[in-house]
């Protein structure tokens, strides 16, 4: 028997930050870290906590490079954190699916 | 959850995924920039009577070199302040919308500047193919770029439509003179117009 899909969501990427944060690296290949803040109005703090956590469940890879002198921190969505958020996208469709008549 | 929330989320997934793509670099600073280096073309063109044909495109050409140029180094200047990569995505996507369109404009004003005499006169004809590459190139571009690009895109379309019935019009109103104030108005006066749009609605979105 399978568990209702609104059980399965992964709740990592179900939080509202993270979320928003995963649906923008999903859209393009890396971002650095103030186009994340900026784009999200977060504070430094916030971002960096949520970027963490994704980090920790290795669904976000961060590089920290330098454009000039200047240093560069910069996310990607890593092949399993891609995964996660299309079955994630997969299981809000079902959940809107099962609701029609 | 529930459905309608369900619902709700795929929307903001979608929304925020659009405006990932999105070209964010401000362009108050940009258009600023080209507005005035276009305004102050057209005196410098409309004074010293730059009439023939071929030193007509090649002033402006040289004028357009000039202003992409200078945006890029402000573009560039811009990224390095918010220690952004340069060549990003969207950036990538806005120069190959850019692309098609403004190297037809060049291609059509090389060819018209090879192929003229030294005695032929410009006239708004030059200004018109320019407007409506530059006008396409806009709006091309607009779609990964905040809205506003895209009718100013229109605009260019639109006004260089209206330009064009001047070439039916008596010899005054679309001599050299005349084209030089064209580009003038369209290329300086517009874009000083829009910069400065953008500089205080940029700022209210920067405050808000």
């Amino acid at each position: 028997m399978s568990l209702e899909p609104s059980l399965q969501l992964d709740r990592v990427i179900h939080e509202k930050g993270r979320l928003a944060i995963m649906s923008l690296l999903a859209a393009a290949p890396k971002l650095s870290f103030t186009e994340l803040r900026d784009t999200l109005n977060m504070t430094d703090g916030n971002i960096t906590t949520h970027i963490r956590t994704l980090q920790e469940a290795g669904y976000v890879s961060v590089t920290k490079s330098f454009e000039g002198s200047r240093p560069l921190t910069t996310c990607a969505l890593t092949e399993s954190g891609r995964k996660a958020f299309a079955s994630y996208i997969n299981l809000l469709e079902q959940i809107v699916q099962r609701a029609k008549p | 959850m529930n459905s309608n929330a369900a619902a709700e989320n795929l929307q903001v997934i979608r929304t925020l995924m659009e405006r990932a793509a999105l070209y964010r670099r401000a362009l108050a600073p940009i258009t600023l920039f080209t507005g005035g280096v276009g305004v102050l073309a057209g005196i410098v063109a409309f004074f010293l009577h730059v009439e023939t044909l071929r030193a007509f495109g090649t002033f402006w050409l040289g004028v357009a070199v000039v202003a992409v140029a200078g945006a890029f180094l402000l573009a560039r200047r811009q990224s390095l302040k918010d220690r952004e990569p340069f060549w990003s995505p969207p950036t990538r996507r806005v120069a190959q919308a850019l692309l098609a369109p403004l190297t037809v404009g060049l291609l059509v004003s090389a060819i018209s500047i090879a192929g003229a005499s030294s005695q032929d006169k410009a006239d708004v004809a030059m200004p018109v193919v320019w407007m409506l590459c530059y006008g396409c190139a806009l709006h091309a571009a607009g779609f990964f770029a905040p809205r506003g690009v895209r009718l100013l895109g229109w605009f260019f379309i639109l006004c260089a439509c209206g330009v064009f019935c001047t070439l039916f019009f008596p010899e005054p109103l679309r001599n050299s003179a005349a084209a030089n104030i064209v580009m003038g108005i369209f290329f300086g006066v517009v874009h000083l117009v829009y910069g400065t749009y953008l500089h205080f609605t940029e700022k209210q979105k920067d405050a808000a």
